[in-house]
């Protein structure tokens, strides 16, 4: 087996044109609003940035050894699709698009597909099946052998772990947004279930196709303390952006109690 | 939820986090006491050792915001952070040591020595740690007021 051609073709020109299809979309809109005088956050510009590299990077990396296609998948699956889900994609194409684009975006938005996709269960479904189906199951080796099928893999593990940063983290607005503890449970399912995963590709020595089983055994803890890592970075975003939402209150609550007490009636003194 | 509820809260999950975060780094990591993996244990075992790993890293990061938020609105009760603190670490230290050492057997807390004064300084400390977190909660403490 070669191991050097994991990612469909190892390096070359792909990852980069791919990283543009996503890359261009978001530029356009997010220069339309400046040509009309509306701000788009400096922050979601880096987070799209950084993401978009972030997956061409992964996609990019040579499969071999084990570690280093590991460390890719990570990038791939997890840290990559956070950054895109913080760059807020969606809010910014319904700002950007004329009307009737925008209505059409948001009957996609609220439909059944959109409802059921977001869903929490589908979501973990998705993301901890995809993982588990690709290294503890013969999909390994036949992704390997069928570059059309790595591809596919690969665009599944950047869209599942897309829609576990949007539910958990994100900035988009969602048909049924859980609230923070749903946020949490959803994401403490991950992360435990990325964890075992990792320790089950340790323990059966699994992909077989993997390599030595020293290199999986290496792969598989890079898999479960880079995990761990990027579902801290899930669960801070995830709390940054709740501790903002209450400074957001906390500052409407003060503004409110001190405005109608200093305009109508001045205060007896 | 009260100020001293979210106050029992954040120290709660902060103390059960820096429980799983120190057998994680210091014994796992540093000593290399216990091992990654043992081959021994029970497959219930990794989904339970899964979920507290994954669980202390989240409780550390919730209860720290919590916490934050907390002192941003001016209405912590420190005592009862502690008290939270304590009993979270505590229990979470006891329920490693006996359920996951011993019933599950996922590991041991270190091999190849005599258990014994290993097994009771872990488990001792825990449940002193839960002892003096009870005594915290139900103490007398000072109310703030939220502003």
């Amino acid at each position: 087996m070669n191991h050097a051609h994991h990612h469909a073709g190892g390096a070359g020109w792909w990852p980069a044109l791919l990283a543009l299809l996503v890359a261009l979309p978001y530029l356009a809109a997010g220069l339309r609003l400046h040509r009309r005088g509306d701000r788009w956050p400096a922050g979601r510009w880096l987070a799209a940035a950084g993401g978009v590299t972030v997956l061409a990077v992964a996609l990019a990396l040579p499969g071999a050894p084990f570690a280093l296609h590991v460390a890719g998948h990570l990038l791939l699956a997890m840290v990559g699709p956070l950054l895109l889900a913080l760059a807020a994609p969606v809010t910014l194409a319904l700002r950007a698009l004329p009307a009737p684009g925008r209505r059409r975006l948001l009957r996609v938005l609220h439909g059944r597909p959109a409802r059921v996709l977001t869903w929490p269960p589908v979501v973990l479904v998705l993301d901890l099946g995809g993982m588990a189906a690709f290294y503890l199951t013969d999909l390994y080796a036949l992704a390997h052998a069928h570059p059309a099928v790595m591809a596919l893999v690969d665009l599944h593990m950047v869209l599942a772990g897309f829609l576990l940063a949007v539910v958990v983290a994100g900035a988009d607005p969602l048909p049924r947004r859980p609230g923070l503890v749903g946020a949490l449970l959803t994401l403490l399912v991950a992360a435990a279930g990325h964890d075992v995963l990792a320790k089950l590709m340790y323990a059966r020595v699994l992909p077989a196709d993997g390599g030595t089983p020293a290199e999986i055994r290496l792969g598989a803890q890079v898999m479960y303390y880079g995990g761990s890592a990027a579902e801290v970075a899930l669960a801070v975003a995830l709390m940054a952006g709740w501790y903002a939402r209450g400074g957001r209150e906390l500052r409407r609550d003060l503004r409110r109690r001190s405005a109608p007490a200093s305009a109508p009636t001045p205060a007896p003194r | 939820m009260t100020a001293t509820g979210r106050s029992v809260l954040a120290g709660v999950l902060i103390g059960v986090g820096v429980a799983a975060f120190l057998d994680e780094t210091v014994f796992h990591q540093l000593l290399h006491w216990h091992h990654f993996y043992d081959g021994a244990g029970l497959e219930a075992g990794l989904v339970s050792d899964g979920i507290f790993h994954a669980g202390g890293w989240i409780a550390i990061v919730v209860g720290l915001f919590l916490f934050a938020d907390l002192q941003r609105r001016r209405i912590t009760v420190p005592k009862r952070v502690w008290a939270g603190g304590l009993l979270g670490w505590g229990v979470f230290q006891v329920y490693d040591g006996l359920f996951q050492h011993k019933v599950l057997g996922l590991h041991q807390i270190r091999y190849e020595v005599d258990l014994l004064p290993y097994d009771l300084a872990w488990n001792v400390s825990g449940a002193l740690g839960v002892v003096v977190g009870a005594v915290l909660l139900t103490g007398r403490a000072r109310q703030v007021e939220a502003s």
